[in-house]
Formats: C-alpha cells, sequence, structure tokens
C-alpha cells in the first residue's frame, strides 16, 4: 500500500517536472543566439523570401501564441513539422529511434553482464594480478576518448584488415539484392554493429566492473557471508548466490539509468560510425536551430529518463525487501 | 581455489570462442551475400544526407545535389565556357524586344514514368511557383506576366519589364511534371497554408526528367538512383558531348566525417568522395596510386566585411588602410596551404566573362612593413592621430598605440566576428591574424569566434556588429548579387545589404544592370560596380578557396571538370565504365 502511495506521489512529481521541462526547452531554444531562417536562406533568396519562410515556420507569431500552439500540439501528440525535412518530427524520430535503441541498448547490457561477471572475479581476487589487471584494463578502457577509440578501431579492423566496414548500419549490396532475405539482412546489421558495439563496450564495461567491484567488496564483509561460510557453502555458491546479487544492485540503478540516456543515443559514436541515430539528429538539430526536432528529442529523453527514475526505485524496493518507502 | 580458477578460465575461454567463431561465421556469410551483387554502379559518398526530395524544399547542399540528378533545367551552362546552353530546350530563347516576350522551344523528352515532357511542363512550373510563392524561385519569376503555350513544344514567357536574368537564373529553374505536382497543388489550395503544406510534401517517388531515377531511398544509410531509360538526352550529342548515361546507377553513400569517406574511397567503397577534400589530406591522397585528385576552381568568395552604418567604419580611408593591410597572400599561403585563389573583386576570376580584373588592388605585392607605412599613410592623410605612430620619425616600424579618429575621439575596441574553429578553422584563423596585422597599427581590433547561427543573426538581423569574415561556397554564376549585395533597398533586416553600403551612384548603375538585357552592356555595367565597391571597400574580397575532389582511378572514366568540380551533370551523363 506504502509502495502505491510512493508511486502516486512520484507521478504527480513526474508531470510537475516534465511540465517544467517542457516550458523550459520551449524557452531555451527561442532565447538562445541563432536563428533558423537565416540558415536556410543563400544569396539566391531574396529578404522577402526570408519572409515567407518565416510564415510557413510559424515564427512570425508571438513568443506566446508560440507557446500555446507548442503546449496544444503537446497534448494532442503533435510535435510539429522539422524546419528542416519537412516532415512530422515523430516519424523522423520513430525513424531513428530503433537504431540507437538496437545499438545502445545492446551495448549497455553486454556491458552490465560481462562488467558485473568480471567485476565479481577481480573482487574474489582482490589484491591478486587478476584483480590488478582487471581494474587497470577497466579505468584504462573507460577513460580512453571515444571518438579516439573509434577511429583506431575503424582504421585497423575496418581499413587495414578489412574485417568490418567502416560506417553505417547496412550494405547496399545486401539491402538492394532482391535475393537477400531476412536473415541475411539481419545478419547484415549485426555485422555492422560489430565496430560501434565493440568501441561503446571497451568504454563502458570498465565502469560497471569496478562498481560491481567496490560493491562485492563491502558485501563480502556482510555477516551473511562468514555465516554462509560457517554453514560450509562452497566457495562458488557464497559467491554467486549471496554476495553477488546483493551487490548487484548498485549496478541495477546504473543501468536502469543508462538504458534509459540510451534513447539519446550518443551524437559522437553515431556521427563516427554513422549510425542513423537519434543522438546524430538530436546534435544537427540544435546546431540547424531546428526547433521543433531538438525540442521534441530533449522531451522524449526527459520523459523516459523521469519514468525510469521511478521505475528503478520500484526495483529496488523488488530486489531488496528491507527497501520500503 | 586453484580449481576454480581454472573452471574460470575455461569458461572464459569457451566464450571468446563462440564469440570469435560467430563473428567469423557472419563475416563469412556476409561476404557470400556481398559476392552476390554486381553492379555497374557509380557509388558517392555524401558527408551529409539529404533532408528531401522535394524540389521545392529542397534548401541543405545534399539534396540539392541528388534533385539535380532528376530534375532538369531549360538551360545549363556548357563546362569550357560557362555559356548557358540548351538542354530541356532544344535552342537558345528568342527574345522580343517590343512584347518583352522570350520564346523558348522545347525538345522532344519524355519523364521517367514514360510521359511527354511539353510545354504545358514549363509552363505550369511558371505559374505554380507564382501563385504559391515559392521562396527559392519567386524572385526569379515574379516578374513574369503570363505565360503561354502554343503548342507542346512551344512556351512563350511575357515580362511585366526587361530582365536581365531571366535566362541565367529563371530559365535555370528545375522544370516539375505537370501530372505529379496538380493534385498536390490542388489539395494545398483547399488548406490555411497551401505553400507550407506544398513544402512539407513528402515526394517518395520523384517523376525525373534528368539521367537518373529514385530506385530506393533507405534514410541514413543510402540513397540509390537508377538510369533513367527515358532520359531525353541519351544518344543525343550536346556541345559535341554524346551522352549516356552510361552507367546503370548511382548510389549516395552517407558518411558522417571526412575521415570515415576518405577511408572508404581509399578502401574502395566508393569511387567518389562528393565534398571538398581539406588540405589535410591532400598529400596522403595524391601518394595513393589508385586516386586521382581533380583540382578546380570555386565560384566562392570569402572576404572581410564592415558595419559601414556606424563609427569607426563609416569612413572608407579607414577602410581602404584595412585592405592594405590585409595580406591575403599569406592567407592563401599559410592558412589554406596554397589551396586558394586570390580575390581582388567580389566576383571570382573563375567567372571570367563578369570578372572585373581593372578593379584598385591594395597593398599588392608588399611585405609587412610597407604596408604598414602604406595604410599608416592613408589614415594620416584623412587626420587620424596616434599616442604612439606605428611609424616613428626616423620611418621604422614601431608598434602604434592610442589611435584617435579625425573628429580626435580614440578608436574604441571593436570585435571582427569569425565562424568558430571547429565550423571553418581557415575563417576562424583568418579573423586571428586580421586582429594582430590591425594591432600592428595601433587599431584595437578583436577577433571573437561565434557559432555559425548566432554569427548570422547578428550581423543579417540584428545587424549590430563591427567587422565579421564571412563566405558564400557556391555563388551563381550570374552577377546579380553584386547589386543584391550592395544596393541600398537591400540594407534591411534579413537583407543582402549587410555592410549597410549607400551609394546613390552605386544604386542606379546596379539598377541599370538588373534590366540591361544586352548582355555587353550588363557587363560593362557589372564592372563598373565592381570598380565602386573595391574602391569604398564595404567588403575585402579575401580568397576564393580552390575545390581539390578524389575519385578512385580504375572503375569509371570521363569525368568533366568546370567551374564548381566535377560531380556535374556532364561527368554523370560521360562517365563510363572502365
Amino acid at each position: 500500500m506504502e509502495l502505491r502511495k510512493y508511486i502516486a506521489r512520484r507521478m504527480i512529481q513526474i508531470i510537475i517536472i516534465f511540465f517544467v521541462i517542457l516550458t523550459v526547452l520551449f524557452l531555451l531554444f527561442r532565447l538562445a543566439p541563432g536563428d533558423p531562417v537565416s540558415m536556410m536562406v543563400d544569396p539566391d533568396m531574396t529578404q522577402e523570401d526570408a519572409e515567407i519562410l518565416i510564415v510557413q515556420l510559424g515564427l512570425d507569431r508571438s513568443i506566446g501564441v508560440q507557446y500555446f500552439i507548442y503546449l496544444k500540439n503537446f497534448f494532442v501528440g503533435h510535435f510539429g513539422f522539422s524546419f528542416h525535412y519537412g516532415e512530422p518530427v515523430v516519424d523522423i524520430i520513430l525513424n531513428r529511434l530503433p537504431n540507437t535503441i538496437l545499438l545502445f541498448t545492446t551495448s549497455i547490457i553486454l556491458s552490465a553482464l560481462v562488467g558485473v561477471f568480471l567485476g565479481k572475479i577481480a573482487s574474489w581476487h582482490k589484491g591478486k594480478k587478476t584483480d590488478s589487471v582487471m581494474t587497470i584494463g577497466a579505468l584504462v578502457t573507460h577513460t580512453l576518448f571515444l571518438p579516439w577509440l573509434a577511429l583506431i578501431l575503424i582504421w585497423v579492423f575496418a581499413y587495414k584488415f578489412g574485417w568490418f566496414p567502416i560506417n553505417g548500419m547496412i550494405s547496399e549490396e545486401v539491402w538492394l539484392d532482391p535475393e537477400a532475405g531476412f536473415i541475411a539482412r539481419a545478419l547484415d546489421v549485426m555485422y555492422h554493429m560489430v565496430l560501434p558495439l565493440s568501441t561503446l563496450f571497451l568504454i563502458h564495461f570498465g565502469a560497471y566492473l569496478l562498481i560491481m567491484r567496490s560493491s562485492m567488496l563491502e558485501t563480502l564483509k556482510e555477516d551473511y557471508i562468514l555465516t554462509a561460510r560457517a554453514k560450509g557453502l562452497t566457495e562458488k555458491v557464497i559467491r554467486n548466490h549471496h554476495a553477488a546479487p546483493n551487490a548487484a544492485l548498485p549496478v541495477v540503478t546504473s543501468v536502469g539509468l543508462s538504458l534509459a540516456f540510451s534513447i539519446n543515443g550518443g551524437a559522437l559514436t553515431e556521427t563516427v560510425f554513422t549510425w542513423p541515430g537519434i543522438g546524430r539528429e538530436l546534435v544537427s538539430s540544435v546546431s540547424q536551430n531546428d526547433y521543433p526536432l531538438a525540442q521534441a528529442c530533449f522531451l522524449m529523453i526527459a520523459g523516459v529518463v523521469l519514468v525510469s527514475n521511478l521505475v528503478v526505485d520500484v526495483l529496488y524496493a523488488y530486489l531488496d525487501p528491507r527497501i520500503r518507502y | 581455489m586453484s580449481c576454480m580458477n581454472a573452471k574460470q578460465r575455461k569458461f572464459s575461454c569457451r566464450w571468446v570462442l563462440i564469440f570469435a567463431c560467430a563473428t567469423m561465421l557472419l563475416t563469412g556469410s556476409l561476404f557470400v551475400v556481398s559476392n552476390a551483387y554486381d553492379a555497374n554502379i557509380l557509388k558517392m559518398g555524401l558527408l551529409q544526407e539529404p533532408k528531401t526530395l522535394n524540389v521545392w524544399r529542397a534548401s541543405d547542399r545534399w539534396s540539392r545535389k541528388v534533385v539535380g540528378l532528376m530534375y532538369q533545367a531549360l538551360y545549363v551552362r556548357d563546362p569550357k565556357t560557362l555559356e548557358l546552353i540548351p538542354w530541356l530546350a532544344a535552342a537558345p530563347p528568342e527574345f522580343d524586344e517590343k512584347t518583352l516576350c522570350y520564346t523558348v522551344k522545347i525538345r522532344p523528352a519524355k519523364w521517367s514514368d514514360g510521359t511527354e515532357l511539353t510545354s504545358e511542363d514549363v509552363a505550369f512550373t511558371g505559374r505554380f511557383i507564382n501563385e504559391f510563392r515559392v521562396p527559392r524561385y519567386r524572385s526569379k519569376w515574379n516578374f513574369v506576366k503570363k505565360i503561354e503555350t502554343p503548342d507542346k513544344r512551344t512556351v512563350k514567357f511575357y515580362l511585366k519589364e526587361p530582365k536581365a536574368i531571366f535566362v541565367s537564373r529563371s530559365l535555370t529553374t528545375p522544370i516539375v511534371q505537370k501530372k505529379e505536382w496538380t493534385a498536390l497543388a490542388e489539395a494545398a489550395r483547399k488548406t490555411k497554408k497551401p505553400l507550407k503544406r506544398l513544402l512539407n510534401e513528402k515526394i517518395k517517388n520523384p517523376v525525373s526528367s534528368g539521367p537518373f531515377v529514385l530506385k530506393e531511398w533507405r534514410q541514413g544509410a543510402f540513397l540509390y538512383l537508377e538510369k533513367n531509360k527515358h532520359f531525353f538526352g541519351t544518344g543525343q550529342k550536346i556541345q559535341g558531348r554524346l551522352l549516356g548515361p552510361y552507367i546503370d546507377g548511382v548510389i549516395f553513400k552517407i558518411y558522417g566525417t571526412s575521415d570515415a569517406s576518405i577511408l572508404s574511397l581509399k578502401k574502395g567503397t566508393i569511387d567518389m568522395f562528393w565534398w571538398g577534400i581539406q588540405p589535410g589530406y591532400i598529400e596522403d591522397l595524391r601518394a595513393n596510386p589508385d586516386i586521382e585528385l581533380f583540382q578546380n576552381e570555386k565560384s566562392a568568395l570569402y572576404y572581410m566585411g564592415f558595419n559601414v552604418r556606424k563609427a569607426p567604419f563609416k569612413d572608407a580611408n579607414l577602410r581602404r588602410a584595412i585592405a592594405t593591410l590585409v595580406d591575403e597572400d599569406f592567407i592563401i599561403k599559410r592558412i589554406l596551404q596554397g589551396y586558394g585563389i586570390r580575390m581582388y573583386s567580389i566576383i571570382p576570376p573563375g567567372n571570367s566573362f563578369w570578372y572585373n580584373p581593372n578593379v584598385p588592388r591594395y597593398g599588392e605585392g608588399l611585405d609587412r612593413e610597407a604596408r604598414i607605412k602604406k595604410a599608416f599613410g592613408i589614415l594620416r592623410d584623412a587626420g587620424y592621430t596616434w599616442k604612439v605612430p606605428p611609424v616613428d620619425n626616423s620611418g621604422k616600424v614601431v608598434n602604434g598605440e592610442g589611435i584617435k579618429l579625425p573628429d580626435g575621439k580614440p578608436m574604441e575596441k571593436f570585435t571582427i566576428l569569425t565562424p568558430p574553429a571547429d565550423y571553418d578553422p581557415h575563417r576562424a584563423m583568418c579573423g586571428m591574424m586580421m586582429q594582430e596585422w590591425l594591432r600592428m597599427l595601433g587599431i584595437p581590433a578583436y577577433s571573437k569566434p561565434m557559432a555559425f547561427g548566432a554569427l548570422l543573426q547578428q550581423v543579417k538581423v540584428r545587424r549590430d556588429f563591427d567587422a565579421f569574415v564571412l563566405g558564400y561556397g557556391n555563388l551563381s554564376l550570374d552577377p546579380d548579387y553584386l547589386r543584391n549585395f550592395f544596393i541600398s533597398t537591400n540594407n534591411k533586416k534579413r537583407g543582402w545589404n549587410m555592410s549597410g553600403y549607400n551609394n546613390p551612384h552605386f544604386d542606379k548603375i546596379a539598377n541599370e544592370s538588373a534590366s540591361a538585357m544586352n548582355r555587353e552592356k550588363r557587363r560593362s555595367l557589372i564592372w563598373e560596380m565592381q570598380k565602386i565597391i573595391i574602391g569604398d571597400v564595404p567588403y575585402i574580397p579575401l580568397y576564393d578557396p580552390k575545390l581539390i575532389e578524389a575519385v578512385r582511378k580504375g572503375r569509371f572514366k570521363g569525368w568533366v571538370q568546370m567551374l564548381g568540380g566535377v560531380g556535374n551533370i556532364w561527368s554523370f551523363c560521360q562517365l563510363k565504365p572502365m
């Protein structure tokens, strides 16, 4: 019952926060320097042409009217038309979002699984060579500059060895081939994912490893671990069934939030690998003052992050029965 | 414990092996699929994805590159002479001065859907632009009074007044199919904002009159144009060139960065990277035996502009002194690493018919010291004074300090706005150099890079600036922009006269040039306009970057070089597999 009340209270908070974000986003773009129309005109166009464009984009109206239309559109699920694509913003996001989710969610899950597994082993071998190698390795890979690592991987594995494609998500050779079926196409996407996935994995798994290691070391000091040992349980059982599940709680929080943030993709990764996702679109829409697209992208991220925070909190209570709100 | 370690290692090794095998299997299976696809297709790398295939909306250069291969105009530029030559038109236009009527005959041509391209399509395009006030084309058609189609091969355009740009700008407008756009126009008319509706129209299957037609567009990945079997030019000889296309299609692959595109080019994944190669990559590509580099001029202008509405730059003497100080040769040699052409006028030298080579040349051939002395002389004669003059009594150049305007007031600090280095390192660096050169004369200049959008807003909309460095990468070959940039009627918010230049004599000549139907007469007016502008220096032309393009050798031959590079309609119509 307490949990239900807690969820209801949090839902109200989320709605209020979301409304604030909605307003701040609108104002932020209008107040930021830059002008969408100046970016769209060239010497072939006159100032009258620019004025026509302003009217077409709805920027001739007062800020108040624009805000009202923005709110109205939001409540009917219509985010307007992109200034640059001329397409409904929703269509653009729906086109890019699955690509981002595929790459980033896979990388987070893979990084978390490997990170937790290795973190568990590192903590179990605390102070030994295995621990040192894993900890230092995790720190090194986690602190690498992502575009640099990505370019090195591209240069070595795509350009020098030619094992993987340099960029993109699909090959035209496969997708234009009428004989290529679903499996060939799915394999093609997986093939293109190898390098971006490896880059993201190398950057992120270290964080999970370090969180898990640190959490495990704390957990191993707990009395119930001593009790388990006293009961004569095997080391494997103690590690995997008694210590690891309890130590994994901070990792769950981290993974939950990372999954939420994964929908905004990574502008750098998506740009270097030309991955057609939300991250690239977000950066380009902000730099080109494409207000409707940029606003919708940020709103989507804000909404998912707010909801996932709530989900993580609830999950905590589920995973650790001692936690009650 | 040791037993467990062994088990763990065994477990880890097993997973590593499984992963490795899966990767190899995957790679192998794809090579099989890749080999299944083999065609005579040109692969082009684009830095960004086209935003739209709607010809009326296409404002980004990537969309226009692709759309340009499908929608054709009545006249195009000859690659050698840059003269306008008939393309969809059968002959040069005939002009009747009395009625202000241009008559254009059209070639027998078909749309990609097999229907005939007639004078009705041409007339529809012009009427459509005028009815819906399509922003990019409106100003090129709003002086057309009426369009008649006496027969399906003849179009008559009646002008309200003489307009010099009609042939070069209006008749180079892409022609759309009446059948395709009539229904869309009809639907748009029923809405509150018909133009918005038309601009937001998603054109999934554009009907093409060009050498290629859209086959498939996988957004975010590639865009495939296949050969248009109805292309009017196939087998025709135009300007002595036998047209194809001889290739089956063009695939545009999207790259987010130049690094990835150039690696793909070197690897052979693409045949050409359709974008200028930055100087940093050139030596590496030049050393590659599989790559061929083309060097062409661009119709571009990079310049420093002044706000002549207010002090201190309302004084032409100060602008001339600065023009003397700015070392364009240094900029080209050091900043552009030699890949640029010096600009003396606003019109690039590559546009040879309109370019006036006899304009004043400031500081040409002078070294730094001589430039400072000359600039000092100009300012001293105009009444400027210094606390510490930049040239002392013995004629030695020293660091000048405390410059005062002719009215005795100290010159206030001013900023030179430039785009940031991540947007354009050359222009950002130019700003830095100018700051240093001006300070040598005691002029308190500060270079300030700012986000490109904000810079445009500051200069074009707010008009709150002192000086700026901007550029146009793709100027039209018709010189009408010279009038637009400096005529006083364009000195308003969002107008092209960003400097606020106001010269009634210039205005008069500029207006005359706009209505001069005689080409030679128009040239003399345009030459005169260049002389006035360079004499008054509201802009200092800095450079016109050379366009370096890279293609793979061994797959296709027949690239046609022209102003603006090898990625032109002639190349696409003449490329042949090797």
